[in-house]
């Protein structure tokens, strides 16, 4: 790619044209070496990134490496043998150049023996006065190819790109561990005087998340004790430095007793298998979440559920209290009458009428107590003209419910009441025989207002 | 003999022709290098443009002889070429060849399309072989030799339009133009007025030998191989049956017989004399490009939708030229 204004004076014509010929064959390897080079050096770029990145072992690096050298060479010996220049073309560029009238093509592709030496001479001759006018800096200079820029562009912007990506990418395909956390913020500590202890016992923790023998209850102790004693460290400390990294390690040392905590939560859980619990029909927003949900223990999400399953008690006993002697009970009977009605070829026809006579009679009596004009029929499905937007024959649309699952002996219990309230005609208080809440609850959110939450039309009556 | 020497004396003939002929200087530098090149020439054009006068100031110019000949419809082949007469000397009666028009170093074959095939064809053999044959007997033309044959592109009934064996051996086919006024009012100052004009001799007496000398200087001209092999890619893209000639089918589809291989020395023996009349040694691609319609427009026969589109060769060779691209 020099750029001299070399030119062999008083050298034949025709050295000046292979001349011209080579340097034109330097031009476009250079051509082809500028531009395949950039987009190889961002693709080794990539797989350094990627090696360093740990997304690659070194074999693994050093074959890529090679292979995309290996393409990139095959690349530009590909682009550069079909635009090597021949002679008769720099000859031409020369005539060109000079005006000579093809004098330099014929000099330089004539088989001269064959043809009448003096006709050769003198075209030697005539060609070496235009020669004069050629100086190939200034006429054949190298000069950039737009498709250079091009491939520098693209191939900077795709480096850039994933260099600013990498990051993103690498939380994303592997997250660091709090171990590796603590370890890299020990690291950083211990170049620090001041800090060293406490590095040395951060270090000491990793190792001990790291050790499956310790016992949860163990290692949240540990993590907890060096929280204290970087708090008391942090106040201590002038730099603003040292601060950072207190604060850091102090962050991941509340990740550690997190993730201890919720590892314990898990064991109790797993203690506690079959002692009861609360199933819901609403979307899990994470698995953590979940878990910590199934686990109800000492974490917000379990306080709510706890609480969500206090309401659907609490749901139970007013949908026990005003309608249960009547509407139930009513409920029952007609479920009984018409298990009767099904076989009307059975005998004892005569009584089975009498008896849902008087089972239609006392649940009309009922409902008349309790229903004001406006209500739709207790017992039986609402007319369409009381539905309201997005209520239908089949409910309403969204709505969620849990299904709590009572201990044993509390389910018992329950059907033992049940069985006492359906034999005994003036029961007090009506359970239900399923330990189940059709209690309702908001799709997502079991904190949203009240009266955005979706409420069975069987229950518009009680909130009135 | 040297180029430049070459270069004087062609210049002289050809401001010698111009002392006469106004207007149609590329006409008369083309049948110059015709001339030293060793090729006839066909002139086509109106009547009047002076057709003739050319032909008759370039002979006066070179200083050899001249003999025209007036094709018609009954002109016979002996008319042409001679033919044995008996004569009576000393007592004893013998057939003696009596030599036609065609032994001249110029000849003028003056609408040569009114004359029948065979009286036609009779030309053929002078002109290739440079000899003719009467009763079995060859007799050899003197050189140099050329025949400058004219034929009008109007008036063609009672003709015998020249077959493509005939055209073909023409060097080149040159088309005389309508002078410019500027040409027109030249002429008629120089033909109206009390002096006329007179083409001089150019040549010494022995004006053969210089003029063969000058004819073998033109066969030893350079021709770089990138321009010979650009010739052979025009000749061969003529021909309409070329497989991957580089010219594309709309311009084939005119074509019905391309350029024979006589056109492409015609083109390179052309390019030759025009380069040395140029005072150069060595043939250009400009060269070919100034020689390629006079050598190729008589050798390619385009088709009957060449005709009804009026397309002609010229248009046909421009075409050519645009597609088929320098090495």
């Amino acid at each position: 790619m020099s750029s001299s204004n070399h030119r062999p004076d008083g050298a034949r014509p025709e050295f000046l044209v292979t001349h011209l010929a080579a340097r034109l064959r330097n031009y476009v390897l250079w051509d082809s070496l500028l531009i395949f080079s950039p987009p190889v050096l961002a693709a080794v770029f990539v797989a350094i990134s990627c090696y360093r990145a740990a997304w690659i072992s070194p074999l693994a690096f050093l074959l890529v490496a090679v292979g995309l050298i290996g393409v990139g060479v095959l690349a530009v010996i590909l682009r550069y043998r079909p635009l090597v220049p021949s002679v008769p073309a720099a000859a031409q560029l020369i005539d060109g150049q000079a005006e000579s009238e093809d004098r330099f093509l014929t000099l330089a592709t004539l088989a001269t023996p064959t043809h009448p030496a003096n006709f050769v001479a003198r075209l030697r001759q005539e060609s070496s006065r235009f020669a004069e006018r050629i100086q190939f800096g200034r006429d054949f200079p190298y000069r950039f190819k737009n498709s250079f820029y091009r491939s520098l562009a693209i191939s900077l912007a795709a480096a850039l790109l994933f260099h600013f990506l990498i990051p993103v990418a690498e939380s994303v395909i592997r997250p660091v561990s709090v171990q590796q956390q603590l370890r890299l913020i020990a690291a950083k500590m211990a170049q620090q005087r001041s800090l060293k202890p406490l590095a040395q016992e951060l270090q000491a923790l990793a190792a001990k998340l790291d050790d499956p023998k310790a016992t949860p209850e163990e290692k949240q102790a540990t993590a907890e004790e060096i929280e204290k004693k970087i708090e008391e460290q942090k106040k201590k400390e002038e730099q603003e430095e040292n601060r950072d990294l207190l604060s850091q390690a102090a962050n991941s040392l509340k990740g550690t007793e997190q993730q201890q905590s919720s590892s314990g939560d898990q064991q109790k859980k797993d203690q506690n298998k079959g002692g009861g619990g609360i199933q819901s029909n609403l979307p899990q927003e994470g698995k953590g979440e979940g878990k910590q949900s199934d686990g109800g223990g000492s974490n917000s999400k379990g306080e709510q559920s706890a609480q969500m399953s206090n309401d659907t008690k609490q749901g139970k006993s007013a949908q026990g209290s005003p309608k249960e002697k009547g509407d139930e009970k009513n409920q029952h009977a007609q479920g009984d009458a018409k298990g009767e009605q099904r076989d009307p070829n059975q005998p004892g026809k005569e009584q089975t009428n009498e008896k849902v006579g008087k089972n239609q009679g006392a649940s009309k009596e009922g409902a008349g107590k309790n229903q004001s004009p406006e209500e739709p029929p207790q017992g039986a499905p609402p007319a369409e003209r009381f539905y309201k937007a997005g209520e239908g024959k089949e409910g309403i649309k969204g709505a969620g419910y849990v299904t709590v699952q009572l201990p044993e002996d509390v389910v018992a219990d329950t059907k033992a009441e049940g069985r006492a309230t359906k034999e005994g005609k003036a029961g007090t208080r009506a359970r239900p025989q399923l330990p189940v809440s059709n209690a309702p609850l908001p799709a997502h959110l079991p904190n949203s207002p009240t009266e955005k939450q979706q409420m069975p039309i069987e229950y518009r009556g009680i909130i009135r | 003999m040297e180029p430049e020497q070459f270069q004087q004396t062609f210049k002289r003939i050809e401001a010698e022709v111009q002392k006469v002929i106004v207007g149609n200087q590329e006409v008369i530098r083309k049948v110059l290098i015709a001339f030293f090149s060793g090729g006839h020439v066909l002139l086509e054009g109106v009547p009047g443009l002076g057709k003739t006068l050319l032909v008759k100031s370039l002979s006066r110019a070179l200083g050899m002889s001249f003999k025209r000949i007036q094709f018609t419809p009954d002109l016979m082949p002996s008319d042409i070429v001679g033919t044995e007469v008996l004569t009576d000397a000393d007592g004893r009666r013998e057939f003696q060849f009596k030599r036609g028009p065609i032994f001249a170093h110029v000849v003028l074959a003056d609408e040569i399309n009114r004359a029948t095939p065979k009286t036609q064809s009779a030309v053929l053999e002078a002109m290739e072989e440079k000899q003719v044959t009467v009763f079995g007997e060859s007799h050899i033309l003197e050189s140099p030799f050329i025949v400058l044959a004219t034929q009008n592109p109007i008036e063609l009934e009672g003709t015998y339009p020249l077959p493509e064996a005939q055209l073909d051996r023409f060097f080149f086919k040159l088309l005389l133009v309508p002078p410019a006024p500027d040409e027109l009012r030249e002429v008629l100052k120089r033909t109206t007025g009390v002096e006329t004009g007179n083409a001089a001799k150019v040549l010494p007496e022995d004006g053969g030998q210089l003029v063969n000398e000058m004819k073998q200087l033109v066969r030893q001209v350079l021709i770089a191989p990138p321009i010979e092999d650009y010739v052979v890619r025009l000749v061969h893209a003529t021909q309409g049956d070329g497989q991957n000639s580089g010219v594309s089918n709309a311009t084939k589809q005119y074509i019905r017989f391309g350029s024979s291989p006589r056109g492409a020395q015609a083109m390179i023996l052309g390019a030759k004399g025009n380069a040395l009349a140029d005072g150069r040694v060595h043939v250009s691609y400009e060269d070919i490009e100034k020689i390629i319609y006079p050598a190729l427009r008589h050798r390619i026969i385009l088709n009957f939708q060449a005709e009804a589109e009026s397309v002609s060769t010229d248009h046909v060779i421009a075409e050519v030229m645009k597609q088929v691209k320098r090495n």
